[in-house]
């Protein structure tokens, strides 16, 4: 038993030794504006919410990622119609988009990036949440994407109290 | 089972929960190496001595938005901001020029991975409570571990004096439950009080700036590096900074510092709204740090080093355990037909394992026995025979299972006339040696219709020698024949090894004795005072002989011949050439003093063999007095060579031999009797006296010793054994 405790501890330590100092890099694209976003929590009781924002077509399909609130992979299946159609194939970097989650009540500003081309055009930002054993929201909050609306303020109906955008 | 409430809620909440613990000791203490690991790759700025106006105005000069700042644990400081060529990132910053001086490592999969087994087990919501449980379970725990440790330690004065050492794993379990009970507290109370928060039985307090916008000014506007705030707050004391979302004049900087939070005009400085950290939100601080050990390196060792105690907590209770539980209460008959009533009062369990055994005895030969808790006494008119076995716990109290007993004892008449005899259990290392024992027969002297049919006799350390004289008086009183008490076959576990017999002295008429020198075939360390378990074959008990390590390195054994010693005669029929097979048993107890100004040696018959062996290797000629007794000066014709080489080399002062059939015809008690001025001064001085040989004459030398401490005003005898002042090795 001894030997046994020596033993797991010495290949979870080469393990860690391995890969400890290893980390993954990203990369980043041109030709988007960045819209700075300040996300107000509704002040509910329960545990932090898990935010997705996205792009969707006049036909409710997911165009793009912009940023994802949450960082534990393991729970993402929660928002679940986003998760269906775009966090579960895993194509996007969601490590690079991802900030945070935040406590109800609590509010954070965070910032994404979306293409030149999708302004204007017929395309929707979508603010979906969940909070696990909690209800689901699809369209916490979704707000046509336009210039105009690219610096306003804006109410959700879920765990979302307010949004407020402005574009650089 | 006879355990206390402690003892059991310690060892029912370790079982069930010991998986658990295991799986969140073996994660943390991979997480132990996170914050080392950090700690040695951070960037070290002097975030002290900047201050938060500094910081703030090297943000705004160098990016072209700034979202906000954030200072972790290690005093990283880290901005959110849109680069000069309008990209998006989040970087560590020099807080004092505002570069950017890395970037945030993604925390590596092995540290996720880890987190997410200690925290959830993978499991989600339950396996978060499941963590959360075991980790009020580890609490309880060591509360009960602490209360134990109180116990044993007889108080809160003396939980720092020495472990009285039983084995291996109870020494450790204890020595290092000292050490890391605290951390170990401090780890799962900070772990509990972190899960309060994930299932909302705690929440954070969210500071929501309450701004009465129509009164908010835009003037007189200042530049920031003259905001008050800003200028008197180190970056240290910062958590972090919400830059303002628009230049609108209701939009502000957030600011969280380490006890506070604040709302700050962006135009004039003037905090608009101030709210102290609710203490729910400071303690969540605490105990986070204490629990990851983020921004401290020796605590983040500590954790680990307590993940890795835990381990060893789990392995060697399991092993206490087992060995504690080898002995039951059975019963064959009612107790109303019994006529033998053997009561138990023991809080461990060893004690039990004697009662067990005479009770298998007495039925087998043909007496009806019952064997029952103290606690469960109860008296029914056919009871003839009242043997009570009883431990001492604490101060002289009744072991646990042992409480009631008076109380019920006081309650019962016997109708019949019953026959009492008391055995008590305990060490001499402790004060208050028996000292229940007595209580106990003392309350049945006092009872009518009962006689004591054998006086009270006490076992040292659980000695089969002492039992079985017990069990021989006892038996001859009752006309009954025993066999030995041999305890556990150990024999097995050992690991023998083969030893040539270089030398054997023929037998000493009358008395019986002869001496063995062995050498072993594989060059080995051994030390004067360790044990040589030697079986003459299988299915044999060991027998345990004190060696002594000669001048030419061998093994010094002086072995007296029983008429049916299977093992002495063994020995006997040896010749020089012969193998032996045998085991050393080390015995770090009874080693000769590396330093004692004064050393005083006392033994009878075989039992000087160890003393030789030291005495030999006395090469720092310590001062030495050997007291030894014997029949008549014939029995020193073995040693003589021995003990006169040794005064000659002055690594022996004295030699004082002590004839019970000679001389003065007296023992070694009586002659130490006339020395007492000498073992004061040993005792005061930190001499040590060493005794080996036969437990009569132990008992006799620990009463006399007993006697001249409370004479002399000296401290107890039982203090003096813990220092290492008083060493024994009988049978």
């Amino acid at each position: 038993m001894k030997k046994y405790i020596i033993n797991t501890l010495a290949v979870c330590l080469t393990v860690f030794a391995l890969l400890a100092f290893t980390s993954p890099k990203e990369e980043n694209n041109a030709d988007t504006a960045t819209v700075k976003c300040l996300l107000q929590l509704k002040n509910y009781t329960g545990k932090k919410p898990y935010v997705v924002v996205s792009i969707v077509d006049k036909d409710e399909k997911y165009q793009q990622t912009l940023y994802v609130q949450g960082q534990d992979e393991e729970w993402y299946n929660t928002i679940k119609e986003w998760y269906a159609q775009l966090g579960k194939d895993g194509g996007e970097n969601i490590d690079a988009i991802s900030g945070a989650t935040i406590n109800p009540g609590a509010r954070a500003v965070i910032a994404f990036e979306i293409p030149t081309d999708k302004i204007g055009g017929d395309y929707k930002l979508r603010f979906e949440s969940a909070v696990e054993d909690q209800e689901y929201y699809k369209k916490d909050l979704e707000v046509a994407i336009t210039k105009e609306n690219l610096k306003g303020k804006f109410d959700g109906t879920g765990y979302i109290r307010y949004v407020r955008l402005i574009a650089n | 089972m006879i355990i206390s409430f402690w003892r059991y809620s310690h060892l029912a909440l370790a079982v069930s929960s010991f998986l658990f613990i295991l799986t969140a000791s073996l994660t943390g203490i991979i997480l132990a190496f996170e914050p080392i690991q950090q700690e040695i790759e951070s960037p070290v700025f002097a975030v002290e001595e900047i201050n938060t106006a500094t910081l703030i105005t090297s943000l705004k000069d160098n990016y072209l938005e700034v979202f906000g700042v954030k200072v972790d644990n290690y005093h990283r400081v880290s901005a959110s901001v849109i680069t000069e060529d309008g990209d998006m990132a989040e970087f560590y910053i020099n807080p004092a020029t505002g570069e950017k001086v890395g970037d945030i490592a993604q925390e590596s999969s092995v540290f996720q991975f880890a987190r997410s087994l200690h925290r959830s087990l993978f499991l989600k919501t339950t396996g978060r409570f499941f963590v959360g449980l075991t980790s009020f379970f580890l609490l309880i725990i060591s509360i009960t571990g602490l209360v134990l440790l109180l116990k044993r330690q007889q108080g809160l004065k003396n939980i720092f004096s020495s472990i009285i050492k039983e084995n291996f794993y109870q020494y450790g379990h204890v020595y290092l439950g000292r050490i890391f009970l605290i951390p170990i507290v401090i780890i799962s109370f900070s772990g509990v009080y972190l899960s309060l928060f994930q299932f909302n039985i705690l929440n954070h307090a969210i500071f929501n700036a309450e701004i009465d916008l129509e009164k908010i000014q835009a003037s007189p506007e200042i530049s920031i590096a003259e905001f008050p705030i800003f200028k008197n707050t180190p970056v240290s004391k910062v958590k972090a900074i919400e830059f303002p979302f628009s230049t609108e004049v209701s939009d502000y900087y957030l600011v969280e510092l380490q006890d506070r939070n604040l709302a700050v005009n962006q135009f004039t400085g003037a905090i608009l709204d101030e709210d102290q950290s609710s203490v729910t939100n400071q303690i969540w601080q605490y105990s986070y740090v204490l629990h990851t050990g983020e921004g401290n390196l020796i605590w983040a060792f500590v954790l680990l080093l307590s993940c890795v105690s835990i381990l060893f907590f789990i392995y060697s209770g399991f092993k206490i355990t087992l060995k504690r539980k080898a002995s039951k209460i059975k019963n064959k008959f009612k107790q109303a037909d019994c006529t033998h009533l053997i009561l138990v009062g023991s809080e461990t369990g060893s004690t039990l394992s004697f009662a067990v055994w005479f009770q298998q005895e007495l039925i087998k030969q043909g007496k009806k026995t019952f064997i029952a808790q103290m606690n469960e006494f109860s008296y029914h008119k056919n009871l003839q025979h009242l043997i009570v076995f009883t431990a001492t716990y604490g101060v002289g109290e009744p072991p646990t299972n042992a409480t009631k007993f008076e109380t019920k004892l006081k309650s019962i008449e016997f109708i019949n006339k019953i026959n009492y005899s008391v055995l008590g259990f305990g060490s001499f290392a402790y004060p208050d040696f028996c000292k229940f024992a007595y209580t106990t027969e003392n309350l049945l002297d006092q009872k009518n219709n009962a006689d004591c049919f054998l006086s009270l006799h006490t076992i040292n350390n659980k000695s089969e020698e002492s039992f079985n004289r017990w069990l021989a008086q006892w038996g001859s009183l009752s006309e009954l024949n025993f066999p030995k008490f041999e305890g556990e076959l150990l024999s097995e576990k050992r690991k023998k090894k083969t030893y040539q017999v270089v030398n054997k002295t023929p037998i000493l008429a009358n008395h019986h004795t002869f001496m063995v020198e062995l050498k072993s075939v594989k060059k080995q360390n051994l030390k004067s005072g360790d044990l040589l378990a030697v079986s003459p074959g299988e299915n044999h008990h060991d027998r345990l002989y004190s060696l002594g390590v000669s001048s030419a390195n061998t093994i010094l054994l002086s072995v007296k011949l029983h008429e049916n010693g299977v093992c002495s005669t063994y020995l006997n029929n040896l010749n020089v050439g012969d193998l032996v097979q045998a085991s050393r048993l080390k015995n770090k107890s009874f080693y000769f003093p590396k330093k004692a100004k004064k050393v005083i040696m006392i033994a009878t018959g075989t039992g000087i063999a160890p003393f030789l062996g030291m005495i030999t290797h006395n090469t720092k000629k310590n001062p030495v007095d050997l007291y030894w007794g014997a029949r008549d000066h014939k029995a020193l014709t073995h040693y003589q060579a021995i003990i006169n080489s040794a005064m000659e080399n002055d690594r022996l002062e004295r030699f004082i031999p002590v004839y019970s059939r000679e001389d003065k015809k007296h023992y070694v008690q009586n002659q130490l009797r006339e020395n007492i001025p000498q073992i004061v001064e040993l005792f005061k001085n930190g001499g040590v006296i060493m005794i080996c040989g036969s437990i009569f004459m132990q008992q006799e030398v620990l009463a006399l010793l007993t006697e001249i401490c409370e004479d002399n005003a000296l401290k107890s005898l039982s203090a003096y054994q813990n220092k290492g002042q008083l060493l024994m090795d009988c049978y």
